[in-house]
């Protein structure tokens, strides 16, 4: 069969989303056709592009609020301006902006010396208080009994040497579960058959739970850390019900 | 006082003059104009805007390239950052927004590569859960051979209207056939291999325009 224009299931033979019997009438219908085998040429490169597709995922909907949250945050302590007029009271927006922009510039020059001499006064003051930068960052892996079904379902431990020589350690868990009631969660570092504890904590479900806990010297030395679901009811917790779980770099 | 929607709607000559002056509505703004709009007033607004139009490219191109869906949200809480810090360099004369941004995105991309490089660990043997999660993504070459790639697909699928994107998604990452998308969507069979072709066409055009075609069919 001629078609006067194209055969219209070409597109879907490519996506090889035709059934058998219409994907055989379209092979048919190219072997007689050189304008839809032309078509068809064109089509299955649009085909291979779409091979570099991202997956459509849209990315976590609390991630627009925290970012626009540390925009604010960082505006905060930014300058409003007055806007440029031309002679006419009129405002040039592009220029403007790049007065804005370049008298911004000026701004923050300031600011940072400003900053520059009050961090330096600050450092001296507090000398040796201040916090270290993390030493350790591990990646928390849920168990696969703990993954079945989940998406989006991470955790990130990082772990900072205090003055204290205790190692503080933020969690920083996407979507983890509320406990059940009368269960809370617990933080282990485990080597072989030691385990030691760096206490316990809840979270809120749906978006980024955010806890800081201390641990003891000697928790670098440890292999893993594991989160566990503990009961409220035991008197000590028990450590077997393993949610999370990273290795220590 | 700064940039106002308006002011920026007025100045639409700047940026090639094809923007008429019609009202102060955020979502009528070229990105470009977005732009400008983050030294003002409504730089949340804008920064919104800009969100919302490219938000899904960066994630799904972190998700690709990474391979790591925390990565992935980390490179966009970055990628936006810098957008609002670094909006004073960008300059529309050498380039659109999107291009920009690319860059924005595959230098941080590159950045978290070399990061995670540093604290991941090889998986011990044995351990069959973990050796699941073993790395997939690609090396630093390929993210920047490969990124640019996924950028175009994404922004020219971005570009189709839902009913015909949704058909496409359903096909290429749901693995569905034509007649299942009708099923499944409640569409007209007939109306399914329409949206599939017609898609397909605006798809061509609009990788056409960039090196997209070249880079893929090469």
């Amino acid at each position: 069969m001629m078609y006067p224009e194209l055969h219209p299931d070409l597109a879907a033979f490519v996506l090889g989303g035709l059934e058998p019997q219409e994907a055989e009438e379209a092979r048919r219908h190219l072997a007689s056709c050189s304008h839809c085998r032309n078509e068809l040429e064109d089509l299955e490169k649009t085909n291979r592009a779409l091979q570099a597709a991202p997956p459509p995922v849209d990315p976590p909907a609390y991630l627009r609020g925290e970012i626009l949250s540390r925009i604010r945050a960082e505006r905060g302590s930014r300058p409003d301006h007055a806007e440029p007029a031309d002679s006419e009271g009129r405002t040039n927006p592009f220029k403007a902006a790049r007065l804005y922009r370049s008298s911004r510039m000026g701004v923050v020059l300031s600011s940072v010396a400003v900053a520059v001499v009050a961090i330096v006064a600050l450092g001296i003051f507090f000398g040796l208080t201040r916090d270290e930068a993390p030493v350790a960052t591990i990646r928390l892996i849920p168990t696969p009994e703990e993954a079945a079904g989940l998406d989006g379902y991470w955790g990130v431990a990082k772990i900072r040497p205090q003055h204290s020589h205790n190692q503080q350690v933020e969690l920083r868990l996407n979507n983890f579960d509320e406990p059940e009631p009368e269960r809370y969660y617990q933080l282990w570092f485990v080597s072989g058959d030691r385990r030691i504890s760096a206490g316990s904590f809840t979270s809120v479900g749906e978006g980024e739970t955010r806890v800081w806990l201390n641990a003891p010297p000697e928790a670098r030395s440890f292999d893993t850390v594991l989160i566990t679901e503990e009961k409220f009811d035991d008197a000590t917790p028990s450590g077997r019900e393993v949610s999370l779980r990273g290795e220590m770099p | 006082m700064g940039i106002t929607v308006g002011d920026v709607l007025k100045s639409g000559r700047k940026f090639g003059g094809t923007r008429p002056v019609i009202s102060g509505r955020m979502e009528e703004l070229s990105d470009e104009q977005c732009m400008i709009c983050l030294d003002g007033p409504e730089v949340e607004a804008a920064f919104a805007q800009l969100y919302d139009r490219y938000g899904r490219t960066v994630f799904g191109v972190g998700l690709k390239i990474l391979g790591d869906r925390s990565l992935a949200e980390e490179l966009i809480q970055e990628v936006f950052l810098k957008v609002w810090r670094s909006s004073h360099t960008f300059d529309p004369s050498r380039g659109s927004f999107s291009t920009w941004l690319f860059r924005v995105t595959r230098s941080v991309a590159l950045d978290l590569y070399r990061k995670r490089a540093n604290r991941v660990r090889p998986v011990l043997e044995g351990d069959a859960y973990l050796a699941t999660m073993r790395d997939r993504s690609a090396g630093p070459q390929e993210i920047v051979d490969e990124s640019w790639l996924s950028w175009r697909v994404s922004r020219a699928l971005d570009a189709l209207d839902a009913p015909h994107r949704e058909v496409i998604e359903l096909a290429y990452f749901g693995g569905l056939s034509q007649r299942e998308i009708s099923l499944r969507t409640g569409i007209p069979l007939g109306t399914v291999k329409t949206r599939t072709a017609k898609a397909f066409k605006s798809l061509r055009e609009e990788l056409a325009l960039g090196d997209a075609w070249r880079v893929a069919t090469r």
